[in-house]
């Protein structure tokens, strides 16, 4: 399967290994800086946000804050790079904004769910993409809402079920195909296998799909280029990676799906330095690192003349088994290639150095 | 009785005796041989030799050469000395057996001696082998130990050096940041009544202003701040998308599904039909195509079709005798019992098509219905109202959106109903 000679292939090397005292959902590196933060949950049911510094080879802590609820995912996706506010979706279905300065009251706050808010994403900040920057929230009640740090109280889009139809949670949110100031786009994957792709330009359902099982994560390769691949994966092991190019009228999107794990797989974090380089996280506390090939035609005409997509192929450049338990959050750094720090659901937060990637 | 050999020969030396013993035509091979300290034997059916030495002899070392018609020994004497004679004179019958018992067991004590030998140096090359293979993935582990190691220091020393350079740009950053805000305090007290909300474009616009308020001019920062309001589109008009989620027959994930009922029905069903029943002596007679149950299954449908009940009862019957596992012949010609008004029968081969259709998935849904109704209508017409009903039932459970089954089940009640009444 993988193309890459043994002594050439990337390497995963466990830097730093920090214990915690509660429960971590989220952590993200803050960008332009070795600093990163841990999000999660405390034993008596208060939220913690963690902010360390990596040092050496130990995680430094600079700042310990708490919160009245528990905090299950975060984002630096919408805000400016001097800025730098982190929003947070909490247990209880509110979606704030905080200034990691001065954290006591939140910049921006809304109740925007009834229930946990499970994913949540930034766009048009840190100064990738254009456009207005926007946060979408995905939750257990079932609606995926947009919002604007600019406008209190309503949401700026809402994605919610039929009146009367049983509601499926929402387990992941990702934007995507944010090129310039109009487009827009949102995938959502629920618990019972749904992805639905909704444009925000025209404000309609662009495409939906069902991949029989839950889906944990979804994650479009980049968010602010025309779309080019988005990689879901779910539970039972199962990834796709669908090819965003070349939309059929009626089979939607070319995908190419893989079976790495016989677990499940919990996050999918592209490289940000490399499109077609990914990494998935999974319940057995394994990390799989991804390299996905283009065919040698990404489209071709089918009977009816209509174009549809081509999906390539994805091989397997490393697999490591850092824990017992799974490991449930995982982001790159932005700014050191091959830096990424995962949360388990050990108590623990690793900072991993992924070698080699040069080569690939 | 055995042949006695008797036609050796042989000479001696101070140290040795070679013995030379003609075989009248047998075939000698090494089993035949058996030597100890004082005895030699050979045995060759029929034919026999056997001699009590003089002297003991070192039967490990002494040689046996098997050939053209002869075996030609060489004895190495325990004692060098000269033997009067081959074989012990007076050697009687008791001595000679005592001498052979002996030597078996002499014999056998040695072959014990030697497996152990054997036995023992096994042991020792094998724990040899394995301490040397041992310690050749010890080295090959420490190898790769240190493989990563070096690698983990490298990655480190480089992380080390990419933070020191981040710390040296954030340094830089905040002297020039401190430098900005002199320079745009003085145009902002120009300009109170800017709405407030622009501080926070400013900020954000502090890299693009801060080449241009080098020229520390109020009226650049105006467009400045112009061209940051139109780079920042206004915030979307609200809307929303109304979605529908796709139904599942379980509200949980593939894993919890009836897939695995799935597979034991279509299972069955290959196995079923796989079953034929020979009873070849009546079958005899019957054409080829009459012994395929599905033929004949057919043949049945026809004649139900045209009314000939009876015709497509044998027909089924027929079948069932060939291959008594298939449901849908027993579904059948429970219709043509009905029709026929043998309505015992017809609630006997419903029953039985519905225990062959277990386990129940949406692949045989279709064919329980049928069977469900047939049932119910001939218990109601048995008039044993309430065990239509609750085939009536069972049969909508399976399709509630049948309308023919509720508007008879809804008849039925009526007739319970109306017996209760009257008795």
């Amino acid at each position: 399967m993988s193309a890459a000679v043994g002594a050439e292939r990337p390497q995963v090397v466990s830097h730093v290994q920090q214990a915690l005292s509660y429960t971590v959902f989220d952590c993200r590196w803050v960008p332009r800086s070795a600093r990163l933060l841990c999000l999660g949950s405390a034993a008596r049911g208060t939220g913690i946000i963690q902010l360390y510094e990596l040092h050496g080879a130990r995680l430094e802590l600079l700042r310990e804050i708490e919160k009245p609820k528990p905090i299950k995912c975060g984002t630096f996706g919408a805000t400016s790079l001097q800025q730098r506010f982190l929003a947070t979706g909490d247990f209880d279905g509110n979606l704030n904004i905080w200034n990691l300065e001065a954290p006591e009251l939140p910049v921006y706050s809304v109740k925007g769910h009834k229930e946990i808010i499970n994913s949540i994403d930034g766009v048009g900040g840190l100064g990738i993409g254009e456009g207005a920057p926007e946060i979408v929230t995905g939750s257990r009640d079932g609606t995926v809402k947009v919002w604007d740090p600019r406008q209190k109280d309503t949401p700026v889009a809402n994605m919610e079920p039929v009146q009367g139809e049983s509601k499926r949670d929402c387990w992941t949110v990702a934007f995507g195909n944010a090129y310039n100031q109009e487009e827009r786009v949102v995938c959502a994957g629920y618990d019972n296998g749904d992805i639905k792709l909704f444009d925000l330009k025209t404000m309609s359902l662009r495409w939906e799909t069902n991949i029989k099982n839950g889906v944990c994560s979804v994650e479009f390769d980049r968010k602010d280029i025309n779309m080019n691949k988005l990689v879901a994966t779910s539970l039972e092991g199962k990834f796709h990676v669908f090819d965003m190019r070349t939309q059929h009228p009626t089979k939607g999107f070319a995908s190419v799906s893989e079976k790495a794990q016989k677990s499940t797989i919990w996050q999918v974090r592209h490289l940000p330095q490399n499109r077609d380089v990914f990494m998935t996280s999974g319940g057995s506390g394994s990390l799989h690192l991804w390299k996905y090939e283009y065919p040698a035609q990404r489209s071709k005409k089918d009977s009816e003349g209509s174009e549809m997509g081509v999906a390539g192929s994805v091989s397997l450049l490393q697999n490591v088994t850092l824990s017992t338990q799974p490991i449930s959050s995982l982001d790159w750094s932005p700014d050191k290639k091959g830096l990424c720090v995962c949360g388990a659901f050990d108590q623990t937060v690793r900072v991993l150095i992924v070698t080699k990637l040069n080569k690939i | 009785m055995p042949v006695w050999l008797r036609e050796h020969s042989w000479r001696q030396t101070l140290t040795a005796v070679y013995l030379s013993l003609p075989l009248r035509g047998a075939r000698a091979s090494p089993a035949n041989i058996f030597c100890s300290e004082q005895y030699l034997k050979v045995s060759i059916p029929p034919f026999l030799f056997e001699a009590i030495l003089y002297a003991p002899i070192d039967d490990t070392n002494s040689t046996a050469k098997i050939g053209n018609g002869n075996i030609f020994f060489t004895l190495y004497k325990k004692e060098p000395a000269m033997w009067d004679s081959l074989t012990l004179a007076n050697a009687d019958k008791e001595k000679l057996q005592y001498l052979r018992e002996n030597a078996v067991l002499k014999a056998h004590e040695k072959a014990k001696e030697e497996t152990e030998a054997k036995k023992i140096t096994k042991q020792e090359h094998k724990k040899y082998a394995l301490e040397a293979t041992m310690k050749l993935e010890e080295a090959e582990r420490k190898r790769i130990e240190d493989l990563k190691e070096k690698e983990r220091q490298k990655v480190s020393k480089e992380l080390e050096l990419w933070k020191n350079q981040q710390k040296d740009g954030d340094k830089y950053k905040s002297i020039q940041k401190k430098g900005e805000l002199h320079q745009e305090i003085e145009p902002l007290k120009e300009r109170k009544s800017e709405k407030m909300n622009k501080t926070r474009i400013l900020n954000e616009g502090t890299s693009k202003t801060r080449l241009k308020s080098t020229k520390g001019h109020g009226s650049c920062s105006i467009f400045s701040q112009n061209l940051k309001e139109e780079q920042l589109p206004a915030p979307r008009a609200a809307a929303t998308i109304k979605v529908n989620f796709t139904p599942r027959v379980f509200p949980t994930a593939l894993r919890e599904s009836r897939v695995a009922e799935e597979e034991e029905w279509l299972h069955k069903q290959a196995e079923a039909r796989r079953i034929i029943n020979s009873d070849l002596s009546e079958l005899e007679d019957l054409k080829e195509e009459e012994k395929n149950p599905d033929w004949l299954k057919d043949k049945g449908n026809k004649m139900f079709a045209m009314g000939d009940y009876l015709g497509a009862v044998n027909a089924y019957n027929l079948a069932v005798r060939l291959n008594n596992k298939l449901p849908l012949l027993y579904l059948n010609r429970a219709a043509c019992h009905l029709k026929l008004r043998n309505l015992h029968k017809a609630v006997e081969d419903s029953s039985k098509a519905l225990e062959l259709l277990t386990p129940p998935v949406p692949d045989n849904e279709k064919a329980r219905v049928k069977a469900h109704v047939r049932r119910g209508t001939a218990f109601c017409q048995l008039e044993l109202y309430t065990e239509g009903l609750q085939d009536y039932e069972a049969a909508l459970k399976i399709d509630p959106r049948n309308e023919n089954i509720e508007k008879d089940a809804e008849k039925i009640r009526h007739l319970i109903q109306g017996t209760m009444q009257s008795s």
